[in-house]
């Protein structure tokens, strides 16, 4: 019924005009299908049967990008109800509470995929790191997707302080101060960032207008170009195969009747035509469906949170009385218990030292060992490394989340201390 | 006689060329220069940094807190003393605890001459001027830092 319509649709002029190729049935139109589109094209007409697997990846660049778009969706919707404006903000945010039909869930979605998003995206930055796929010739897309962490951890950070609640008020202020203590040019950059020297409305101003154009424009940008050097780096990053000698390409068995032309050529690791044809398949439908069906899995579970768990609101922010701990995002307080034993180190050395590391691994780790393997046992001392570096980041977290009551002292999580006795 | 060789770039093409790069260049930094000077905001819509507030009698004895200008003010017998409550370290508004000052963010505590006794921050809290108006109000001026021995006497 459904083959039937679509059938119909696609023999008028228009359905023709819109889409060029129809569900394809032949090998021709599954490539013709990949190619033609703007949406699919950027992944090739064929791709190794390893894409397909789902321990090659875990999908997990891939979740990002969905949360992204998801991310997207409900921003703007929410964009229609909130005024940048502090004698406005919170009060919008109890309307889409209370009184805009559906507003609480879309706002749960936008907290929780903000949230995942940036789990997702370290952990995206995990697997290439432990697949190795930073290796030649992908080192700068490595640094495309360094630059794409530090603009999720932008757009979360920015998107925070817009509730305009104490919970957004105060963890602004610290985060800024830290900036602050960048040498020579912090006390200018905080006063940027902020339009003033406190948080305030020109500060409100300034978060949104990054929050809603700037950062996003610029993650669309670097999003973009990240998935098309994968493409045009020859996908995803796998071992390298045996190099095909000439007599290997002598005996080959070309099929004899060809279904297909020379699209393009591309540098690097790609497949080699003729050797091992049966390693590669059609983009559509293996790969298509298989990323739809992880789109749907990504929106599933993010719905279920929104349904189930609230976004938090906590008072209307207030200048002169800081929540008891005041604390930053979590994924910031790794970072806030390093500033709680010095600011300079911990909040701009530690971290500057990381993202320059970061960026500067793949110049540094050039040799082609261990790509596209789990934990390979030839990079043992890298993974030592880095696992190193990942354990402390997480313990540290951990710490500033649960461990930290009142006053920034030690705590057991179950056994919270009572919170010291205010005095003004 | 050597013929005068030919220069490989004419000298039009040269003075059109430098010229042309020169305003290009020279626009595109001028612009970038108005962008960035446009950001830093000339006018600032925050709380005044001078403050007058009550008469000296209006206070009782001992602390009193100032949420606007988020300051304390010390009251003992005829001195009044003003302390910044602004944490040092990342700007957090520190409480009154015991016989000093606690950040609740980072958990730095300063004791009552305002002098860091734990934690990361970097410097002592401030204490500000406090001055008599004419018709006998207290003016505590946040801008104008003392040491933490001057008061004022009324």
């Amino acid at each position: 019924m459904l083959n039937a319509l679509w059938k119909t649709f696609r023999s008028t002029r228009v359905g023709r005009s819109i889409f060029r190729v129809g569900l394809p049935e032949s090998n021709f139109e599954r490539a013709q299908v990949a190619i033609s589109s703007f949406f699919l094209h950027f992944q090739p007409a064929k791709v190794n049967r390893r894409a397909l697997k789902f321990r090659t990846t875990l999908g997990l660049g891939l979740i990002s990008l969905y949360l992204f778009l998801i991310l997207t969706g409900t921003g703007v919707l929410l964009m229609f109800y909130y005024v940048p404006a502090t004698d406005y903000a919170y009060q919008n945010m109890k309307d889409l509470e209370f009184v805009v039909t559906a507003g609480q869930v879309l706002r749960n979605m936008h907290r929780w995929a903000a949230h995942l998003m940036v789990l997702f995206v370290a952990l995206h930055m995990c697997r290439a790191f432990y697949t190795a796929a930073y290796k030649p010739p992908r080192e700068f897309n490595w640094v495309i997707g360094v630059g794409l962490f530090l603009l999720t951890l932008g757009l979360s950070f920015t998107g925070y302080l817009l509730p305009w609640d104490q919970l957004a008020y105060w963890a602004i202020t610290v985060g800024t101060s830290i900036a602050g203590y960048a040498p020579v040019v912090g006390q200018k950059l905080k006063f940027l960032f902020l339009g003033g020297h406190v948080v305030g409305e020109s500060a409100l101003i300034r978060f949104y207008v990054l929050h809603v154009i700037v950062l996003p424009l610029a993650a669309v940008l670097l999003i973009g170009v990240h998935l098309w050097r994968v493409r045009k780096d020859g996908g995803l990053a796998r071992p390298d195969e045996p190099v095909a000698t000439r007599e290997d390409l002598a005996v080959a068995q070309l099929p004899q009747t060809k279904s297909y032309g020379l699209m393009e050529l591309a540098r690097g690791t790609t497949p080699v035509v003729g050797i091992d044809p049966q390693e590669e398949v059609f983009t559509w439908p293996n790969l298509v469906f298989r990323e739809i069906l992880l789109f749907m899995a990504t929106m599933t579970v993010v719905l279920v949170l929104a349904i189930f768990w609230n976004a938090p609101l906590e008072e209307i922010a207030n200048p002169v009385h800081p929540p008891n701990p005041a604390k930053a995002p979590w994924y910031f307080l790794g970072l806030q218990e390093l500033v709680a034993y010095s600011a300079f180190w911990g909040g701009v050395v530690v971290p500057g030292l990381l993202v320059t590391a970061l960026i500067a691994l793949p110049y540094l780790d050039r040799k082609r060992r261990g790509v596209g393997v789990w934990f390979s046992g030839e990079r043992r001392v890298a993974i030592t490394i880095f696992s190193l570096c990942l354990s402390a980041a997480i313990v540290l977290t951990v710490i500033g989340t649960v461990f930290r009551g009142p006053n920034w002292a030690f705590q057991l999580p179950w056994k919270p201390a009572t919170p010291v006795a205010e005095e003004h | 006689m050597n013929p005068i060789p030919e220069p490989k770039l004419p000298r039009r093409s040269f003075v059109v060329l430098s010229l042309g790069w020169c305003s290009a260049l020279f626009a595109t930094a001028a612009s970038m220069a108005a962008a960035a000077r446009f950001l830093v905001p000339n006018v600032l819509y925050e709380p005044e940094r001078r403050f007058k507030a009550l008469k000296p009698e209006d206070y009782p004895e001992g602390s009193t807190f100032m949420p606007n200008l988020r300051v304390f003010l010390f009251h003992k017998g005829n001195t009044f003393r003003a302390a910044s409550a602004v944490c040092t370290h990342l700007g957090c508004t520190v409480n009154l605890a015991g016989d000093g000052f606690h950040c609740p963010c980072h958990g730095s505590v300063f004791d009552k001459r305002g002098a860091v006794v734990s934690g990361p921050a970097p410097s002592s809290l401030a204490w500000f001027e406090i001055t008599l108006s004419r018709d006998g109000h207290l003016v505590i001026d946040t801008a104008q830092a003392v040491k933490a021995d001057k008061y004022l006497v009324v």
